[in-house]
């Protein structure tokens, strides 16, 4: 049977980016200066991320999407090198969507979960050289499990499922804290809360950390710029409209 | 002796009556535009027929299972290499078949010693860039042509030809229900054609009563190009219960 992997493809022709080979020297240093949550709720997963992008001191981009839709019912969400991370999801999209339609089936989950993991792997002499380092966030509705699922990735591609909750990005020690007590002294669990509620967390969680952490941007009326609030439910994938964000700000 | 010119011509055209003789009992398919896209229908007793190819784009063929699937594959193939290493506007059906599957077909016609593809192709594009043609032919041996807002393809020349020219009166503004009514007769007039042993093309009326008749052990297969789709991906393959409705009227006995 002939190959039904995108990633296959990609090397038989010669198109696969290569990573170059790591210096002798090398250190492992994490540089993820931004804020990603994913909360699970009744109706699914609420994923969010600031929009700000950084390189040392500096601010280089206010506008960076860091929440990705790989196709109807799954999202990834990154932190880490942007160039790098914009190209494993767009190689975990075109796989997926490669997939579905030579297969004429869709790719399951797992399935998904394990390609991503690949391109981790893939991925690693950059990441060694501390350039290219990423460090996603996957999440998706389960339609066999009839729930949310949310996985998080080490550098190496090991994933995780998260029961919860999941933050990563150097924001997330400050929210982290915050998603546990809410969660375990809060009014509800995060597993029962409507999805609104679950959206009006992750933004409040998203200002707590802006407030803390330089490298996480925050909500900027005057200058347009709203972080990226995405609902994964049963029904698909919504992206919180920013209109429905702006009003929660005022009310807030 | 294949290269004394004679022969090649005389070993082409050969290949050229047999892959017409293995094509001559192949099921119609009809493309038609509508008023929130494209749609392909066609009839079968078993394999799909209509596929994806990329975002906008959608695939039909008429011939051998094995080689339809080959062509899918290859054209599926080139276009998620574009779409990847360019964008998904550069993914174009023009691009697609003019510097994809037609040459393919062609090489695979013209080689003497590889087998040709038995299957002729009918390809589709939604709302093409600058007005475009929505469709498009490929035949066995490679030639290929555009085809404005409606196609056909078929086991011979004469349905092609029969549904084409019906075609021209469907307008591309209906309603889904009513083209889906509309494609079924088309589809019905080239069936009709293919058994039509002096080539005569059969009445409206005749076609009719085909219909009603039920169709023989064949599931109609539809799907569309629907720019109302939210989703980034415009096909979707109607279910049974989707075109049990629409229909209904064409096979009351």
């Amino acid at each position: 049977m002939e190959s039904c992997d995108f990633l296959d493809l990609l090397k038989e022709r010669g198109l696969l980016p290569a990573a170059p080979v790591a210096a002798a020297e090398a250190s492992l240093q994490p540089v993820e200066g931004t804020t990603i949550i994913a909360v699970r709720c009744a109706d699914g997963v609420v994923v969010a991320g600031d929009r700000r992008a950084t390189m040392g001191n500096s601010v280089v981009y206010d506008r960076a999407d860091k929440v990705l839709i790989i196709d109807d019912e799954a999202v990834m969400a990154i932190a880490g090198s942007p160039a790098v991370a914009w190209d494993i999801a767009r190689m975990l999209e075109m796989s997926v969507q490669y997939y579905r339609r030579s297969q004429l089936q869709g790719l399951s989950l797992d399935g998904k979960v394990r390609t991503l993991s690949r391109l981790l792997r893939q991925n690693l002499p950059l990441a060694m050289q501390g350039i290219g380092a990423v460090v996603p966030i996957f999440a998706a509705f389960d339609h066999a499990a009839a729930e949310g699922k949310i996985f998080f990735y080490d550098l190496l591609g090991a994933e995780f499922e998260c029961v919860d909750f999941c933050a990563t990005g150097s924001g997330a020690h400050i929210v982290r804290g915050a998603l546990y007590y809410q969660n375990r002294w809060g009014p509800q669990p995060l597993r029962e809360m409507a999805g609104e509620q679950a959206v009006e967390l992750v933004l409040k969680m998203l200002e707590t950390a802006a407030e803390y952490d330089t490298a996480t941007g925050g909500f900027r009326e005057a200058a347009h710029i709203f972080p990226q609030v995405v609902q994964v439910t049963a029904a698909g994938l919504n992206t919180v409209p920013e209109a429905d964000l702006a009003a929660f700000y005022q009310g807030a | 002796m294949l290269e004394e010119p004679y022969r090649w011509v005389e070993a082409i055209n050969n290949r050229r009556e047999y892959v017409e003789d293995q094509l001559a009992s192949g099921s119609p398919v009809v493309g038609t535009m509508y008023a929130d896209g494209v749609l392909l229908l066609t009839a079968t007793p078993g394999p799909r027929k209509l596929f994806e190819v990329y975002d906008e784009i959608a695939f039909a063929a008429v011939g051998h299972p094995a080689d339809i699937e080959k062509l899918r594959k290859a054209v599926i193939d080139i276009a998620h290499l574009e779409g990847f290493n360019l964008s998904a506007n550069d993914v174009t059906l023009q691009r697609l078949v003019s510097f994809g599957i037609g040459p393919l077909m062609k090489a695979a016609f013209d080689e003497l010693f590889r087998s040709p593809f038995v299957a002729r192709v009918m390809m589709a594009e939604l709302d093409p860039d600058g007005g475009g043609d929505a469709f498009f032919t490929i035949d066995a041996d490679g030639s290929f042509a555009q085809s404005g807002g409606a196609a056909a393809i078929s086991g011979n020349a004469e349905s092609a030809q029969a549904m084409t020219a019906q075609l021209q009166t469907v307008s591309p503004e209906l309603p889904l229900d009513q083209a889906l009514g509309a494609a079924l007769e088309v589809w019905g007039l080239g069936r009709l054609t293919l058994d039509a042993r002096d080539g005569e093309v059969p009445s409206a009326e005749a076609v009719r009563d085909f219909l009603k008749g039920g169709l023989q052990g064949l599931t109609v297969e539809a799907a569309v190009l629907d720019r109302e789709r939210a989703a980034k991906s415009k096909f979707r393959l109607l279910s049974a219960e989707q075109l049990a409705e629409p229909l209904a009227s064409y096979f009351e006995v």
